[in-house]
């Protein structure tokens, strides 16, 4: 099984609440980075405008680039839901490597804090929530209910949902696992 | 393992929601924040911990010792500061009565554990206090001229219902406008609502939710919705059965409206000139208005704060009228207001249960249109430092020599900002509830440290929308050193002498009021019940609509006006015999002091990252989004000024240099400021920290609106 993201780019009004949340879930460091990172896309000029967002967390991939370079293989794939995880006790540190896990994910989805010995962390899609039943706290935090998450087979394209959104590429080596209703 | 208590409790600011959520507790710390599972908290919300636990919290008294306003400080204990404050109470008092002393409590701390210091000064013989929030002033003398009442709204699940909602300086996705309303909205578009935007920027809301968006100039919404009558008037689109039944007046507003008075016709070619918006925008939607059935206006405040601020929301009821779509599931009367049923904004939201007593003898100023007997006996928001420098002389109510604030941040976030440093530094004495070295706390003589509304049980209204209230059940003790305004209170009434406070405990008060609260009355059966789960949900028939029964049975349900119909002729405004407020809505012009020098209108708006000025502190939310000033790409290139340059702002009143947002979102001609950024002069008192009052004039409208969107500045980039 391969657990996954649904973002509804129609509700998302860019207010930032699943970053945050997710944020104080993971940890109360006053220097702590965002897991999640929500674009905002301005288009048009006066006053025709429009201006969509997009959802970038770690997209738990069907064959993580990540885990590949990692020379300390500190990343892993999880078999039973497909979670892409970080033992940060393996990790060798952003400078100590070069930080190969954030250069070779192309959705940027690896972070590290400033000091140079930095350890990677990124979206871990919540286990601990999971096991309760619970949704992982970004989804279950958006005032608009814009996000969803969730086993990919219920997940597959139909109508009105796809795999990419403007800003976004499917890369279908990579195989991130999200799906989306984009706007148009 | 650590064992994690969960406490059912909610937050935070009077920030425009009032989230119910769960926190998990270790060893007597706030470790994470888990959201109700639909009432969800805004971003916010979920930074409240790093406020609760930052470095920068005030953990001992403090006494000024330098020059007032330099922020120099020696930390003092408990006992000597509330004995300072408590002389100079008594002072000022015995030394020039009690108009002499101003009390600013506001929505900083909006849960309530027990009676402060309002009811303290009530005990002790009085003192000024303010009139005019400024929130919704302007709508409030609307909604009571126009309707006899603030309760006119229905409940937010009746958006679903309309095919059309107009959002007229209504901004929920940021405002928030009672948690969980967006929702509604989303809930409303996907049923099929069309959804048009009204407002001189492209706010998040309208980005998610608009089908179209109408920029507009500020202050100057009255003239389109005036156009808008005219249109519907010459192509007999208004529902005239709806207004000879429930309406006075309207054959003086159509006189105006056709310009048989003063021969001015208010076409949408006139309204184009005044707003900026094409005419055939505003007669396709003065049309599609009329034509769709039922239709929403919803008016957000902004539009209100305005120069004549009050004729937008006459305006707007007036057009709910013409449309019939008032007292109707679907429909709107104009603004999205207080719900019969549910709780409502009457209660004392922010500060529930403190109502001051004023000094014996005051006039009662209950239900009044008239701003001048008001300023006769308070002091308006706007008009705060006016007061403190001119005092008596200058017709205000007292000569203020003590200033007593809590729970606000009157230097940010009064107008005038350097007119407030020169009336602060005229006080004899000014003391400063805070959690943090606020710009009003810098000039502070004494700086009482308080609790965060964690370390207290405290009972919490959520907006009026909302539908629920929410249970602030303690999480964690106090912050060491710190002490909450109750206990504050508590220690003051010793020291004054003040027998019988607090007459209670805070449980016992609690208690009390919510078995004398007329709505909490109604609503809560069981407060134990309420206490541990953390909230109450208010159970009433859905959708409500609150002036159903005034439109299925006129005869058995007048209105609460002099005529017993909706007034667009306002017999009551007609006895005030202004010219400055007309009895039908009219648009009154107002115009720049300097237009040549500053052409750039200026408004403040509600910034996502900040509940007014609560929140500018907390780093997580300022990496956000950093305080900037909107400016539209044209205005931008011919001033040579590139997105996230340095940039100054200013007037005649000040000067603000933040980095810029050059953007398309918002109309040329206009920049916006985010209101709340914390004032930060440099050496040469130019604002570095954003704070949009430095360049707003303090005034307010007839009606007692708080004019922040008439002003005029000039930009240029900082070489």
């Amino acid at each position: 099984m391969q657990l996954g993201f649904f973002f509804d780019q129609t509700r998302c009004s860019g207010c930032e609440a699943c970053v945050l949340a997710c944020k104080q879930w993971h940890s109360e460091d006053e220097d702590a980075v965002d897991y999640i990172t929500v674009i905002e896309q301005e288009k048009g000029s006066y006053p025709d405008v429009q201006v969509k967002w997009l959802f970038l967390p770690c997209f738990h991939c069907a064959d993580p680039p990540c885990i590949k370079v990692c020379l300390a293989e500190a990343i892993a794939k999880r078999a039973e839901d497909g979670l892409v995880t970080v033992d940060r006790g393996k990790c060798l540190g952003k400078l100590e490597c070069g930080a190969l896990c954030q250069k070779a994910c192309p959705y940027g989805a690896p972070r590290f804090r400033e000091q140079p010995s930095a350890k990677m962390e990124k979206c871990d899609g919540c286990p601990d929530r999971l096991q309760q039943g619970k949704d992982p706290i970004c989804v279950a935090s958006c005032p608009l209910f814009a996000l969803a998450f969730g086993p990919t087979t219920e997940r597959e394209i139909r109508a009105g949902v796809t795999r990419e959104v403007d800003g976004f590429q499917y890369r279908t080596r990579v195989g991130p696992s999200i799906t989306f209703k984009p706007k148009r | 393992m650590k064992s994690i208590r969960k406490v059912p409790t909610g937050g935070c600011h009077d920030c425009g929601g009032r989230c119910p959520y769960t926190l998990h507790v270790e060893e007597g710390r706030v470790k994470r924040m888990e959201p109700h599972s639909t009432l969800r908290a805004c971003v916010r919300g979920y930074a409240a911990r790093q406020e609760a636990y930052s470095q920068d919290r005030l953990q001992q008294p403090l006494k000024r010792v330098g020059a007032r306003g330099k922020g120099e400080f020696t930390a003092i204990g408990w006992d000597e500061a509330l004995d300072i404050v408590a002389l100079e109470m008594k002072r000022v008092k015995d030394q020039y009565g009690s108009d002499a002393t101003l009390l600013l409590e506001s929505g900083g701390r909006p849960g309530a554990e027990g009676p402060r210091i309002a009811v303290l000064f009530g005990k002790f013989g009085g003192c000024l206090i303010s009139w005019g929030g400024p929130s919704a002033e302007g709508y409030v003398w609307a909604s009571r001229a126009t309707y006899g009442s603030l309760v006119t709204g229905n409940s937010r699940d009746d958006l679903v219902n309309s095919r059309m909602i107009m959002m007229w300086g209504w901004n929920p996705v940021d405002t928030i406008f009672s948690t969980g309303t967006s929702y509604q909205v989303v809930m409303a578009k996907e049923a099929g609502a069309r959804i048009i935007g009204i407002d001189p920027r492209f706010t998040s809301s309208l980005a998610v939710f608009a089908d179209q968006w109408i920029p507009i100039r500020p202050g100057t919404d009255t003239a389109m919705l005036t156009s808008m009558a005219y249109v519907m008037i010459e192509e007999n689109l208004h529902d005239m059965a709806f207004l000879n039944k429930y309406t006075v007046g309207f054959e003086e507003y159509r006189n105006y409206v056709m310009g048989e008075g003063d021969s001015v016709p208010k076409t949408p070619e006139w309204a184009e000139r005044i707003t900026g918006t094409p005419a055939q925008a505003i007669r396709s939607l003065a049309r599609e208005y009329a034509r769709t059935k039922p239709a929403s206006l919803i008016t957000g405040y902004s539009a209100g704060r305005t120069a004549s601020g009050e004729q937008f929301h006459r305006a707007a009821a007036t057009l709910a009228c013409m449309t019939g779509n008032v007292g109707i599931s679907g429909g709107s009367s104009g603004g999205f207001e207080n719900v019969l049923g549910l709780a409502t904004l009457l209660g004392g939201n922010t500060t529930v249960g403190s109502r001051v007593r004023e000094a014996p003898g005051r006039l009662s100023l209950a239900g009044t249109l008239d701003s001048n007997l008001r300023n006769k006996t308070r002091v308006h928001w706007a008009k705060t430092w006016d007061a403190v420098l001119e005092g008596k002389a200058g017709g205000y109510p007292g000569d203020i020599k003590l200033l007593y604030v809590v729970g606000a941040n009157p230097l940010n976030q009064c107008l005038d900002t350097n007119k407030g440093v020169e009336a602060l530094r005229k006080l004899e004495f000014v003391v400063v509830h805070e959690q943090f070295m606020t710009p009003t706390a810098k000039f502070a003589d004494i700086v009482l440290p308080v609790s965060q509304h964690w370390a207290t049980d405290s009972l919490m209204r959520p907006w009026y929308a909302g539908d629920y209230y929410v249970y602030g059940n303690k999480a964690i003790d106090s912050l060491p050193g710190t002490k909450s305004d109750y206990e504050i209170s508590c220690e003051l009434a010793a020291r004054l002498g003040i027998t019988g406070f607090p007459e209670k405990s805070p449980e016992e008060w609690q208690r009390d009021l919510v078995r004398t609260e007329p709505e909490m009355r109604r609503d809560i059966q069981d407060f134990d019940k309420f206490k541990k789960a953390g909230i109450w949900n208010i159970r009433v028939e859905r959708p409500a609509i609150s002036l159903r029964k005034q439109i299925e049975d006129p005869d058995a349900n007048p209105f609460p006006t002099p005529s017993g119909k909706i007034e667009i002729f306002s017999s009551k405004i007609a006895e005030l015999n202004s010219p400055d407020i007309p009895s039908v809505p009219k648009y009154i012009k107002d115009e720049p002091n300097m237009p040549d020098q500053y052409p750039l209108r200026l408004i403040s708006f509600h910034h996502r990252v900040r509940a007014h000025s609560c929140f500018d502190n907390v780093n997580w939310l300022r990496r956000l989004e950093p305080q900037r000033v909107w400016i539209n790409k044209d205005d931008a290139r011919r001033r040579a000024i590139k997105d996230g340059d340095l940039v100054q702002i200013f007037n005649e009143r000040g000067v603000v240099r933040i980095p810029a947002k050059v953007t398309e979102r918002i109309m040329p001609g206009v920049v916006a400021i985010g209101e709340g950024g914390w004032y930060r002069p440099d050496g040469q008192g130019v604002d570095e920290g954003g704070c949009v009052n430095v360049l707003i004039e303090s005034r307010h409208s007839p009606g007692g609106a708080f004019v922040s969107n008439c002003n005029y500045v000039e930009v240029k980039g900082d070489l």
